[in-house]
């Protein structure tokens, strides 16, 4: 989750709890549907890791609402762990690839 | 894990630990924020076509509940293990206040233990841990010639200084120091006998102060030839010279000598001791050195930065010690050594602090034992509650943990306790130290230290281990193999074979110690209450020695030039002091009150047979027995010939005649020393092959303490400092002017220092005496009360398990006096085998180690009355649960047991 959330700051700059929850529920089709009780804690856990910053503001609507967004170190934290992934990604490719 | 995950990790906790502090963000704010979430996804709903209604109960089933969320978040903000050990905490403090009883039992045992380990462990480290408040104060170190055969210091050799001084480059400011004691005398004032430190100018740069005024000594003063200055520090400054703006340049006499006032010392300022004058050692190393003895001259050195004791050491000892010095010993055998300053200062017992802090460690045992018997009985007492907590989820290691936490809460308000006592005693006793005219070495102050609050936070967590975790672990174990089955049934948990040994150690062990520390506490008290049994403010006493360059501590009887010039000296002044009206008797002794003590072994009795006694020697001249108005009981007073030669006639004391002798035929009967400890005021005291005879028996000098004594004859110009002392009939301080001005006219060598009273020296022997029996006494109740505890918890968990069987006996029309004594046959066993075992090791230790030979005073019948006492103490705490058996309703107690 960690990394979704950051991949969607990243490419999406600030954003509100629900904008990004319903983001990967977009990209996943509807697979992934993050509730509050997973999505905030979450986010408390990059912010006190200072991966990304908050601030309150308010929507297109003047809602007010908390925009969350990736801070240097968690754009820094998220490219190594995308290499990571990738690496793995690729390992795991070429075992299935061998194995079919 | 790499850097900056782990930096990651840790900004997370610490921001953690700060929310479960603080609550930050604040919980409005996490609730207006899961708010404003729904209140999106209820307006998303409502523009997919959903009513405001079904949309806002679609967006929170979808959502998921808010205050599931709300727990989640809170879980994250802080640290929930955090928050639980708080809550805990706050659960121990109200359980210290519901069973106030334990807790006053419990938390004064153990802060009577950790108190003895705190002060214990501050003063062995005010002693011999010291660092000095120095800048980098912990690199400076001391360099001692060392013999490992005697284990003891040698005199460095001057070429050894030298050696050491010029090659060590892992030292810098290599320096060396001597105390000496010198007659001052302020433009034409009176004299005043200050001590000196005669030191290397490198002992100013060694500590990085500057001075107040004027400047240190610098190497220039360290030459022959160099005109004589001294630097003074703050208080002479003040006291002295009343803090003159202009002390620069003004002269003063050392024993004659004119030096110059070159520097004033900032306040506080002691290097190397807790001295208050400096003068330069003159001249090179081979000239002064040997003026020396180990005692006397220090080499000190600093650490060059980043160099470590170790590698000093190492280089140290590459360089060794030159062969002269060596002789046809080993250089194993004699090597020099490096170690911390404040070190050098304490000798080899040093190396027992450890065995020490090991047995302050043990000391808590005894005490924890019983605090455990109490807990035991209070966890088991509780089961109900842990088997509803166990049913409703908790696991055994969050229960044995909550238990080891209310210990710890009070193991850890013992320790605070314990801490500022402490404290405070080492504030009392630095300052009744100073009061007393006493100095202390300047890195000395009895403040607690790192090391003595970590020791006493082990104390601390050690205690609530012995005294919680191990009840909470057994209790709770038993409580899960009964589960809820005590719900149902009253067959609950016993108090094993264990618990009942350790209250029968515990009457035993209290019943052994308690005549041995009662009479040591009456024997510490007494005299300072009473006093030595004569008028001790009559009397003036003063050291009195010869100052020379070549004076050693103890005079050789080699140096007949030196010892005879002493002896002319000190018979000049006794007699012109005899013939002063206000002055009614003057006598010499080695120290007064005898400081120096032995073993003794009697003629015809091997030394292994039995406890060997300890008595207390002394150096005396003919007069010393009429100055204190001693009778002479049977035998005869040392004669003329006794002092002219090392004779082996004796004199011993009443106590002495009482306590190693027990029968009045002491005359002619040999003595020898086996072990002296002490000063040893002469050689052939020293040797255990000298036997001496009792040519007579005086009474005790100090007749409220009962020391054996015994006496031997001062040979005159032998004994160097000796102790002088003169009954005065009128004004004390007259009385002193007067010896100073005498002692100035006979020789301007003589110095005549430590003037003090009797009465003075007396009472400050009664303070170390009075703290020691307030230990003893804290000690000994604090176990007294435990052992009554546990019997008393003993007793009202057996009462508990009985309850249904004395209901039934009751209802079954028992005889109250039948009940009583089946409820009470436990304790009265336990409380009879605990009185004999306690009985029995008893006399084996006072036979073993008399209270006598520690300073105690023999209480009569104290044997009998202490096993009544104890017993009666057993059977108190066993009373107040017994009488509440007796209360216990038939059909109150069926139906509990139902």
């Amino acid at each position: 989750l960690d990394l979704m959330i950051l991949q969607t700051l990243s490419s999406m700059g600030p954003r509100h709890g629900y904008s990004i929850a319903a983001r990967l529920e977009q990209v996943s089709h509807g697979a992934l549907r993050p509730n509050m009780g997973t999505l905030y804690p979450g986010l408390m856990r990059l912010e006190q890791r200072g991966l990304i910053a908050a601030e309150w503001g308010r929507t297109e609507n003047n809602r007010e609402a908390r925009f969350y967004s990736i801070t240097a170190a968690g754009r820094r934290h998220l490219r190594t762990e995308k290499e990571s992934w990738d690496r793995m990604a690729s390992i795991v490719h070429a075992l299935f690839g061998e194995a079919t | 894990m790499n850097f900056m995950a782990m930096r990651e990790k840790l900004r997370e906790w610490g921001l953690r630990c700060w929310a479960t502090l603080r609550r930050s963000p604040s919980d409005r704010d996490l609730k207006r924020e899961l708010e404003a979430h729904l209140v999106l996804a209820s307006e998303e709903l409502q523009r997919r076509g959903h009513s405001p209604r079904e949309a806002a109960r679609l967006a929170r089933a979808q959502s998921g509940g808010l205050d599931q969320a709300m727990e989640r978040l809170y879980d994250q903000r802080g640290l929930p293990w955090l928050g639980r050990f708080a809550l805990d905490v706050k659960l121990g403090f109200r359980m210290l206040r519901k069973y106030w009883g334990l807790t006053l039992v419990a938390g004064l045992a153990m802060t009577v233990a950790m108190s003895i380990g705190a002060v214990v462990t501050t003063i062995l480290d005010s002693i011999g841990g010291g660092v000095l408040p120095l800048v980098e104060g912990d690199r400076i170190v001391a360099i001692q010639t060392w013999d490992a055969a005697s284990r003891s210091r040698r005199s460095t050799a001057p070429a050894d200084y030298e050696r050491w001084r010029d090659s060590l480059a892992s030292l810098e400011d290599v320096g060396a120091f001597r105390a000496v004691q010198r007659d001052l005398i302020v433009e034409a004032g009176a004299t005043r006998a200050i001590t000196v430190a005669e030191i290397t100018a490198s002992g100013f740069r060694l500590t990085r102060v500057n001075p107040l005024i004027g400047r240190s000594l610098v190497a220039n003063d360290e030459r022959v030839d160099a005109e004589p200055v001294i630097v003074i520090g703050y208080d002479a400054w003040q006291s002295q010279f009343g803090g003159d703006a202009a002390i620069l340049g003004r002269n003063v006499q050392l024993d004659g000598v004119t030096h110059s006032i070159v520097g004033v010392m900032p306040e506080g300022f002691g290097f190397p001791v807790n001295h208050r004058f400096w003068a330069a050692l003159r001249g090179n190393p081979s000239r002064y050195m040997s003026e020396a003895g180990p005692e006397d001259f220090v080499v000190f050195g600093r650490l060059v930065p980043g160099v470590a004791l170790e590698a000093a050491e190492v280089e140290l000892t590459s360089i060794g010690l030159s062969s002269s010095s060596v002789g046809e010993r080993t250089t194993e055998q004699l090597r020099p050594r490096i170690l911390p300053y404040a070190a050098a200062f304490v000798g080899e017992g040093i190396l027992l602090f450890p065995v020490i802090q090991f047995f302050l460690v043990l000391l808590l045992i005894p005490p924890c034992a019983n605090i455990a018997i109490l807990i035991y009985g209070r966890t088991v007492s509780r089961q109900e509650e842990f088997a509803t907590r166990f049913a409703l989820g908790a696991s055994r290691t969050r229960i044995v943990a909550q238990l080891f936490i209310e210990v710890l809460v009070l193991a850890a308000v013992a320790a605070t306790v314990a801490l500022i006592l402490a404290r405070t005693l080492g504030w009392y006793l630095h300052g009744e130290i100073v009061r007393r005219g006493n100095s202390l070495p300047f890195w000395m102050d009895f403040s607690l230290s790192l090391k003595t609050v970590v020791f006493v936070g082990i104390l601390a967590l050690f205690a609530a281990t012995v005294s919680g975790l191990l009840p909470a672990i057994q209790a709770t174990g038993r409580q899960m193999q009964a589960g809820l089955r005590s719900f149902s049934s009253r067959a609950g948990p016993r108090l094993g074979a264990t618990w009942t040994c350790l209250v029968i150690i515990q009457i035993a062990l209290c019943l052994a110690i308690l005549p041995s520390a009662v009479e040591l506490a009456w024997g510490n008290i007494r005299p300072g209450m009473l006093g030595p049994g004569f008028a001790t403010e009559e009397f003036l006493t003063a050291r009195l020695g010869i100052n020379s360059a070549a004076t050693p501590t103890s005079l050789n009887p080699d140096s007949d030039g030196l010892a005879t010039r002493f002896a002319d000296v000190q018979r000049d002044l006794v007699r012109r002091l005899r013939a002063e009206p206000e002055i009614r008797e003057v006598a010499t002794a080695a120290a007064l009150p005898a400081t120096d003590s032995a073993r003794v072994g009697i003629d015809g009795i091997p030394a292994q047979v039995g406890p060997v006694p300890i008595v207390q020697t002394n150096y005396v001249d003919g007069a010393f027995f009429q100055l204190f108005d001693l009778p002479i009981m049977t035998g005869r007073r040392f004669s003329a010939g006794d002092f002219e030669r090392e004779s082996d006639a004796v004199i011993v004391n009443r106590s002495f005649v009482e306590r190693v002798f027990g029968t009045d035929e002491v005359l002619g009967r040999r003595i020898r020393y086996l072990e002296i400890r002490g000063e040893r005021r002469s050689t052939a005291a020293s040797d255990s092959e000298l036997e001496y005879e009792i040519v007579g028996v005086v009474g005790d000098m100090d007749t409220n303490a009962r020391i054996p004594e015994v006496y031997h004859p001062a040979v005159p110009g032998r004994l160097h400092p000796l102790r002088l002392a003169m009954r005065v009939n009128g004004d004390l301080a007259a009385a002193t002017d007067r010896l100073r001005e005498i002692a100035a006219t006979l020789d301007p060598n003589l110095t005549i220092d430590d003037i003090r009273t009797l009465d003075d020296i007396y009472r400050q022997r009664a303070l170390g005496n009075n703290l020691g029996a307030f230990a003893i006494v804290a000690a000994c109740l604090s176990v007294i009360i435990l052992s009554a505890a546990g019997i008393y918890a003993m007793m009202s968990f057996t009462v508990n398990q009985r309850r249904r069987e004395i209901g039934i006996r009751s209802a079954l029309g028992a005889q109250p006096r039948h009940m009583l004594r089946g409820i009470f046959s436990k304790a009265l066993r336990q409380v009879v085998a605990g009185v004999v075992v306690g009985l029995a090791a008893s006399m084996l230790l006072r036979w073993y180690w008399p209270a006598e030979d520690a300073g105690g005073w023999p209480v009569p019948g104290i044997l009998p009355a202490a096993a009544i006492f104890m017993s009666m103490v057993g059977l108190l705490a066993a009373a107040g649960p017994a009488r509440r058996a007796l209360r216990v309703q038939p059909t109150e107690a069926l139906r509990d047991g139902t």
